[in-house]
This record gives structure tokens, C-alpha cells and sequence, in this order.
């Protein structure tokens, strides 16, 4: 009967350690000294070193890419406290640099390893020994990856307008009301710049629709080249346009406006429709305690660039509360 | 000493009727409770008590506090301390305060009688644990005293890894709904960026999640503990969080089912939304559970301005397990 019970035994341990060979899992033991006990076929297999040829050696000896230092630091802690630590790809893409072995779909050039180090007691109670898993997670971490790429995608598309691919109005005011947050908050200078291409109706009117969009495009391409990549533009309304002009005096935000004016105004933008010149007037305004919000911080510049206008276009105004500067 | 009054101080009824249940009855004391410290103090201060059981994590007036006014007012009776916070420093600081002894949770009656015996409080028969009553307790009042078991554990060993003294507080058990445990993360997270770490687990009909969740402003002074050298980044950073995870969950975990008697199959740590909205992420999952089982520990690090919130959640299906396991168990 012992001995039937101990055949059974036998079979069932035999069947377990078939399994932990076949498992798509890497299974290794390192003593105190980080000497390697045992490994599984997968480690075998994805290593290319046989058991016998590694049993004895510390894990930073057969695979020099594991950093020493903190891999000894690893098993001492799991020793000491007996409880379990934890690697995720997300902090370490992998413990050992095994190649990716499929070669049409493994996207990734080596394998993403997630790690688990387990204390593992002993008949006597002791704890010498550390288990180590190691899983493949590298469809988790591409997956995640191509995620995020399009997560990343779909907020640009929801930011940035399609035409002149500058912002489009509402990511632009959200990003000008952070900026009047962190104004009251830390009191650096900051100015707005908003601007407005003159009779723009006249160039639909005449040259048609697409050779409109083409001049937008055009005054569009002339603003990003003559702002610092800080500064954050924007297309505010159909031929109107806002640029917020980070750490920048009233002084310097009026320079930037005259070089974009006079940029501007000695194009020839080239269309299916005809050669077209056009002009801007701008409205400026630097933002001062007295501002309430960021909202009328816009009412300010509205009111320069109106005042623009009036004063016969092609022109920059500076938001004052008496007198206009051109 | 015949007749001697003793005093049970301690919040859980569980952790009292389990003192009680070990002093034996033909003793000839008379027992007495109370269910926190500013209690406990009255009691004493009203004099005649000759021993006091005292609990350490308390609401109102906390062990260490109890122990203070007792030294500053000489007032009569021997205190020993029964806590779950077994940090070496926590027992030397109740000896500091004049304690006669310190015996850890869950209480071993061996170490209570050799307690008795020693203050000439004598008993003829000693009850085997097997033949005592079984103790009638409120679920979240059992369920409140294991966790505080298993959170000294945990906390003993971050103690012993960082060389500091963690603080405990009460741990705090609760049914939550879904909109309630968002507004604990939220409370939790308060207008700081945070990460967490959840990892699930499983076994003798309990499951649910741990989650650990750390405070962007915690990681410089953790790196500086667990004197990790290199540059704080993005890697850096998730590697401290693991780590942290990693030793405090498995700590409690251990802890836990210990105390239950379950072995707990645990799975791989996850990540959860660096710089994200941890409440959004819990959010997104509303509508496929109802209600879950709360146990929330924040640990904190004295002098440093750190701390580390230990939330675990379990399934409402595993209540009915947990129930009849700590019954079993006590």
C-alpha cells in the first residue's frame, strides 16, 4: 500500500516537474551568494546555456549584463525581510537580455521581463535560498507602447487645428489660463499677443475660399518661424490668431509683433489663384496684477488690436489705459 | 495580592475579551475596561488599579500618551504594554516610559502569567486555550484587530530596513461603495501627484487587491533611506516604489494569513497611472462592483516627511470567509 501510495507520489512529482519544464515561464534558484542552483528548460532555451554549464556560478558571471551591485542588494533584502520582491518592465525592461525569438511577429528586438523574487524556506525553516520567475511580457509592453502612441495621437488631434496646425482655440485658452494661474502664483512676466489678418473677407471675395486657406497656411508657417519654441500660438477665430508670450515684457512682445508685421507684409504667398500680399494688425498686452482673469486678460488685447484697427491696420498697438503706442 | 484590580485599555473589544480570556477566573481579580486612552487615564487617575494592559495605537489619547501622564503624575499601578507595534524602538520607548513589560499581539498566555506570577497575582489552575469560551466579537472590530497585527509587522520591518521609527495610526475597516473608496483615493492623494502599485490575491475563499500608494514628495527622502545612490528618475523612482510595495504589502499579507490560517496566491505588482488620477483609474471599473471591504493603514516615517498609504480592498463575497476564519482563529 506505502509503496503503491509512494509510486503514485512519485508519478504526481514527475508530472509537476514535466509541467515546470514546459511552462512558458523562467524559473532559476540562486543561493546566498547569488550561485545559481537550478534552471528550467526556458532558461535553457533562451540563454542557450545548459544547466550544467551555469549551475554554480553567480547570475552576473553567466549574464554580465545584470548589474552586481544591485542584484546582490535584491537577495540580501529578499533574505532578510522573507518577503517577495518585484521587477515590472516598466522600471527595468528586462533582468537578462534575451533576444526576440519570433521573427515576423516579435516586434521588439529582445524580451520585456517582468521578475519575481521569492524567499524560499527550507525543511529546517530556514530562508537560503531565493526563487526567481521571470515572465515574458513583451505583447504587454508593446501593446501598452502602441497605446500610448495613439493615446498620444488622438490628444494631438483633439489640440491642434487642422489647417494651420497651430492650437485650435480651446487647447490654446486652456493653456493661457495655466499661465495666468502660474502668473498669480509665482509673478513672472507674461504678454499676449493677438492678431488679425486685414480684410481677409476681400481674399476669399476675390482669389476664393482655398486660396484663403492658403494665405491662412502661409501666416500660419511665418508666426511659428518668428516665435521661440516656448511660446504657445494659437488659432483663435477663422483669420485671427493669439500667441502667448511666456517670461516676455510688454517691450519685447512689441518687437517680436513688428518683426512678424513686417515679415508679413513683404510676402508674396503664392496660390492657385494668384500671387497674394496681405497685412496684419496686432493688439499687445502685457498682464498686470490688475487683471482678474484670464478672459479679460484676452479683453485687453482685443481692445489694442481693435484700437489697431481704428488707427488704419497694418499695425501693433500695447494695451494701455490712456494712450496708444505704435 | 489578593484581589487585585486590573485594568484592560485597549479600542478593540477583541484585543480585550482576549486578554481577559487569558487571565483565568479563579485568580480572585477584579477586571475592569476601557476602549481608549483618555478613558484608560480616568480610570487610573480615580487610583486603586493595580495592573494595566495597555494597547499603544489608540484613538483620543494613544498608549504613549497614557504612559507619559502616568510617570508625570506618579500615579499607582504597574502598566504592560500589549501592542501589535513591535518595532524594537516602540519597546524601548514604553520601557523609557516606565513600562514593566511589553508583550506583543496576538497575546501569549504563557507571557501573561509569567506576568502574574511575577506581581504575586497567583491563580491555582491555568485553563488550556483549547477548553476556553469562544469569543462573541463584531466582525470590522475582529477584522480592525488582525489588520493592526499585521500593520505592526509590516511596520517592524520597514523600521528595521530604513533604521527609522514608523508611526501607525488606527487602521480604518469599512464597507466602501465605489463613489466613497473614490473619495478616500482622492483624500488620499489630496493635491498632490501620487503612483501606486496594486497587486491581487486569492486563497481559502478571501480575494481582493492591495494597493500601496506613495506621494511624488516622498521619493527623495525614501532614495535617501534605503540609500539608493543613483539619480532620482523615472526608473528610479518606479524601482523605489516596488520596493516599497513589495515590502510592505508582502509584510502585511504575511501578517494576514498568518493570523487567518490561508496561504494567498499573489499575483505580479501593477502599475498604476504614474502622474495619473489614481481615482479616474478606479472609476473606470464602477459599474462592475458595488461594494468592497476597506482596510486603510497610512504609514508614516518620524522626522522625515514621508508616508506610505496601505489600502486593501476584498470582494464583498469574501467577507463571509474572513468572518468565520477570525472566529475560528481566536
Amino acid at each position: 500500500m506505502d509503496m503503491l501510495e509512494s509510486k503514485s507520489e512519485l508519478r504526481e512529482v514527475h508530472w509537476l516537474m514535466d509541467m515546470l519544464q514546459s511552462i512558458d515561464v523562467g524559473l532559476m534558484v540562486v543561493d546566498s551568494q547569488c550561485r545559481l542552483a537550478i534552471w528550467n528548460s526556458f532558461m535553457q532555451n533562451h540563454s542557450n546555456r545548459r544547466p550544467k554549464s551555469v549551475v554554480g556560478q553567480r547570475l552576473w558571471e553567466v549574464f554580465p549584463e545584470v548589474p552586481e551591485e544591485w542584484f546582490r542588494r535584491k537577495i540580501d533584502s529578499v533574505l532578510l525581510l522573507r518577503t517577495p520582491a518585484f521587477t515590472t518592465w516598466e522600471q527595468r525592461p528586462h533582468l537578462l537580455q534575451f533576444p526576440s525569438y519570433r521573427p515576423v511577429t516579435g516586434a521588439a528586438s529582445f524580451m520585456f521581463q517582468n521578475t519575481s523574487f521569492l524567499p524560499l524556506v527550507s525543511a529546517d525553516g530556514d530562508v537560503n535560498h531565493v526563487g526567481i520567475i521571470i515572465y515574458d511580457v513583451t505583447d504587454v509592453a508593446l501593446s501598452r507602447a502602441d497605446l500610448e502612441s495613439a493615446n498620444a495621437r488622438l490628444e494631438n488631434l483633439s489640440r491642434v487645428d487642422s489647417l494651420t496646425d497651430l492650437y485650435n482655440r480651446g487647447y490654446w485658452e486652456q493653456r493661457l489660463e495655466e499661465e495666468f494661474r502660474r502668473y498669480r502664483r509665482v509673478g513672472t512676466n507674461a504678454s499676449l499677443v493677438l492678431f488679425d489678418i486685414d480684410h481677409f473677407k476681400r481674399v476669399n471675395d476675390t482669389y476664393g475660399h482655398p486660396a484663403g486657406d492658403e494665405v491662412l497656411r502661409r501666416v500660419s508657417e511665418v508666426l511659428k518661424v518668428s516665435v521661440r519654441a516656448t511660446d504657445i500660438c494659437g488659432r483663435y477665430g477663422g483669420e485671427e490668431f493669439a500667441v502667448l508670450l511666456i517670461d516676455t515684457t510688454v517691450d519685447n512682445a512689441l518687437i517680436l509683433a513688428e518683426r512678424l508685421r513686417l515679415a508679413l507684409a513683404a510676402e508674396s504667398i503664392e496660390t492657385a489663384a494668384g500671387t497674394i500680399s496681405v497685412t496684419i494688425s496686432l493688439g499687445i498686452s502685457q498682464l498686470s496684477a490688475d487683471v482678474e482673469d484670464h478672459e479679460r486678460w484676452i479683453d485687453t488685447a482685443d481692445q489694442a488690436l481693435y484700437r489697431a484697427k481704428r488707427g488704419g491696420r497694418n499695425r501693433s498697438v500695447v494695451h494701455q489705459t490712456d494712450s496708444a503706442a505704435e | 495580592m489578593s484581589h487585585a484590580k486590573i485594568l484592560i485599555c485597549d479600542d478593540s473589544s477583541l484585543a480585550r475579551k482576549q486578554i481577559a480570556r487569558a487571565i483565568p477566573a479563579d485568580c480572585g481579580v477584579d477586571i475592569t475596561f476601557a476602549a481608549d486612552g483618555e478613558e484608560g487615564l480616568a480610570v487610573m487617575r480615580g487610583g486603586q488599579i493595580d495592573l494595566l494592559f495597555l494597547d499603544l495605537n489608540m484613538p483620543n489619547l494613544d498608549g504613549y500618551g497614557v504612559l507619559q501622564a502616568a510617570q508625570k503624575e506618579a500615579l499607582q499601578g504597574h502598566i504592560v504594554v500589549v501592542s501589535g507595534d513591535i518595532q524594537p524602538e516602540a519597546n524601548e520607548r514604553v520601557m523609557r516610559f516606565g513600562a514593566l513589560d511589553f508583550i506583543k499581539k496576538p497575546v501569549d498566555a504563557d507571557r501573561l502569567h509569567a506576568i502574574l506570577d511575577q506581581l504575586g497575582i497567583t491563580c491555582a489552575q491555568r485553563p488550556e486555550t483549547a477548553t476556553l469560551p469562544p469569543i462573541e466579537v463584531a466582525p470590522m472590530d475582529g477584522l480592525r484587530e488582525v489588520s493592526n497585527i499585521a500593520m505592526g509587522r509590516a511596520a517592524d520591518l520597514l523600521a528595521r530596513l530604513l533604521g527609522v521609527f514608523v508611526e501607525l495610526p488606527v487602521p480604518k475597516v469599512d464597507y466602501l461603495e465605489s463613489g466613497e473608496l473614490q473619495m478616500a483615493l482622492l483624500d488620499v492623494a489630496g493635491n498632490e501627484d501620487v503612483a501606486a502599485v496594486c497587486q491581487g490575491f486569492i486563497g481559502g475563499g478571501v480575494s481582493g487587491e492591495a494597493l500601496l500608494i506613495l506621494h511624488e514628495s516622498s521619493y527623495s527622502d525614501l532614495a535617501a533611506l534605503l540609500r539608493h545612490d543613483e539619480e532620482l528618475n523615472d526608473s528610479s523612482k518606479v524601482e523605489l516604489l516596488m520596493d516599497t510595495a513589495g515590502l510592505l504589502i508582502g509584510a502585511f499579507m504575511n501578517g494576514f494569513s498568518d493570523q487567518l490560517d490561508v496561504g494567498f496566491s499573489i499575483s505580479h505588482p501593477k502599475l498604476l497611472g504614474r502622474h495619473a488620477d489614481i481615482a479616474a483609474l478606479i472609476g473606470r471599473n464602477a459599474e462592475t462592483w458595488k461594494k468592497v471591504l476597506a482596510i486603510e493603514v497610512s504609514f508614516g516615517i518620524e522626522n522625515y516627511n514621508t508616508s506610505a498609504h496601505l489600502l486593501l480592498l476584498f470582494t464583498e463575497e469574501s467577507m463571509s470567509s474572513i468572518i468565520s476564519r477570525i472566529a475560528y482563529r481566536i
